[in-house]
């Protein structure tokens, strides 16, 4: 009872919080409630006893909201003057689609009960988790974080004003 | 329903710690004031009461009456989120924080994680209210202090890792255990310890806007940065944030690298927890009294160029130190 109450007043905490970063005209106030999202989705991580996650996702992404923000008011001229405009033509296909991504998850946690459990009762331990990052999977693990270095490593490339001589 | 119950010890334990924790940040500004006083060679606060005692009621008397403006121009409902949810970050960090053996609000077994996740949440509110006031310094100012958390948290986090893999728990209350009998991580890994403790001290500080990290709010380039469009209690808040903030780095720091409640010999209890971390948080202030801030340039190439590698290089000679002995 307790975990359904809890489950329900946290989803629609993430649900309105999602909701309003596609409806809100203001990009600023967009960022506030993709954070709010954000924070929703930990709070849902700790009532599934994953305390582990939860910390890291507010560390992780809360940071990354934040340069998300920094690059949105730098990179935008007058923020406060732009108004995001909402288009309707494309209703029916976003419509479609986001019921299609739902249904595609909505089966593979159906269909792959076993492995949905397993993986839920591994996170809850902090040494499991642990373990199974730096042990186990440490290969797939590290070529990740080579991902992140090739993009990082992109961005300064970009970014980098290209000497004329 | 006993003490037992997770939910009354919680309630309990939180207004008791909540509200000491807010009466010695009230008169941290009285011995801040006096302090610096003294260091100029002048008395500070001394009319109000004995010693000048009865200041911080007075102060926060004097802001309950002042009238409360908000600009025509600015984002009402963040701008007035903004102060509460300050307090609210700074506050919610204390939860996790052992004072004395078993004196805790909630020992969560990633305790240090929940702590440092809400130091780092502070940044919301601050960039909030920036951003809604609609000003240009108070602009600036978020967005100085946003730059400045997210640079600082990741020399924080390694600075922390220490403590972690030294006690093998992110329990802070298993990290003042394993540091029991005199065994401070501070001192222990001899050279690693008092170097990630300074570290964290360091980062800690940038974290919470303090001298000489304070660029978000510099006076002399930017009126007050992000508090600059506040009145009265609204204003009080911010201030209050960043004192209540300042002590449970204090308290953070104690715990993680100072033993906590670790005495001389058998005498382990609160008091010595008071002594250290009040002895840290009177040396924050001994600090912004002492030295003047740093450009904002010099700021994020110290973080850069300077802590990251530090850090980095503390936790692999910390990792060495606990695989060889």
């Amino acid at each position: 009872m307790m975990l359904w109450l809890g489950f329900s007043l946290i989803s629609l905490v993430i649900l309105n919080g999602a909701l309003n970063v596609v409806k809100s005209d203001d990009l600023v106030h967009t960022v506030f409630w993709l954070a709010l999202t954000l924070l929703g989705t930990a709070a849902l991580f700790v009532h599934l006893d994953a305390e582990f996650l939860a910390a890291v996702q507010v560390l992780l992404y809360t940071g990354g909201v934040v340069t998300l923000m920094l690059f949105g008011v730098m990179l935008t001229r007058r923020v406060s003057e732009v108004r995001i405009v909402h288009g309707t033509a494309n209703k029916v296909r976003a419509i479609a689609s986001a019921l299609a991504v739902f249904g595609a998850i909505v089966l593979a946690v159906v269909r792959d009960k076993q492995t949905a459990h397993a993986v839920a009762t591994d996170l809850a331990d902090t040494e499991a988790l642990g373990i199974m990052v730096f042990q186990d999977m440490v290969l797939p693990f590290e070529l990740l974080s080579l991902l992140l270095l090739a993009a990082m490593v992109g961005a300064i490339a970009l970014a980098r004003k290209v000497d004329p001589s | 329903m006993s003490f037992d119950n997770p939910w009354i010890h919680g309630l309990v334990m939180g207004l008791i710690l909540a509200n000491v924790a807010l009466v010695i940040t009230g008169y941290s500004i009285w011995f801040e004031r006096k302090f610096a006083g003294r260091m100029q060679n002048r008395p500070g606060p001394s009319v109000v009461g004995p010693w000048g005692l009865l200041q911080p009621l007075a102060d926060a008397l004097k802001l309950l009456q002042k009238e409360d403006i908000v600009p025509r121009s600015a984002d009402r409902a963040l701008f007035n989120l903004a102060p509460p949810l300050t307090v609210f970050c700074a506050l919610s960090a204390l939860a996790v924080v052992p004072v004395g053996p078993g004196v805790i609000v909630a020992d969560l077994h990633i305790g240090i994680l929940f702590a440092l996740a809400m130091g780092s949440l502070t940044v919301f509110p601050v960039w909030m209210a920036g951003w809604a006031s609609n000003t240009k310094y108070a602009l600036l100012g978020a967005m100085r202090s946003a730059a400045q958390s997210i640079s600082y948290e990741i020399p924080l986090l390694l600075s922390a890792t220490v403590p972690i893999i030294l006690a093998d728990s992110f329990r802070i209350t298993d990290i003042v255990n394993a540091q029991l009998g005199g065994k401070w991580f501070a001192l222990w890994p001899p050279g690693p310890g008092i170097a990630a403790f300074a570290l964290f001290f360091l980062c800690s500080l940038a974290e919470a806007n303090r001298i000489p990290f304070d660029i978000p709010e510099a006076e002399s380039e930017l009126v007050s940065g992000v508090s600059t469009e506040y009145t009265g209690m609204k204003w009080g808040l911010f201030q209050l944030a960043e004192y209540l903030h300042t002590f449970i780095i204090s308290l953070v720091a104690t715990t993680l690298f100072l033993g906590g409640w670790d005495g001389p010999g058998d005498n382990d209890g609160i008091i010595w927890m008071a002594i250290k971390s009040l002895t840290l948080f009177a040396g924050i202030f001994w600090i912004r009294w002492s030295f003047m801030r740093y450009r904002a340039d010099q700021l994020m190439a110290i973080c850069w160029k300077f802590f990251l590698p530090l850090g980095l290089v503390l936790v692999m000679l910390t990792a060495l130190w606990v695989h060889l002995i």
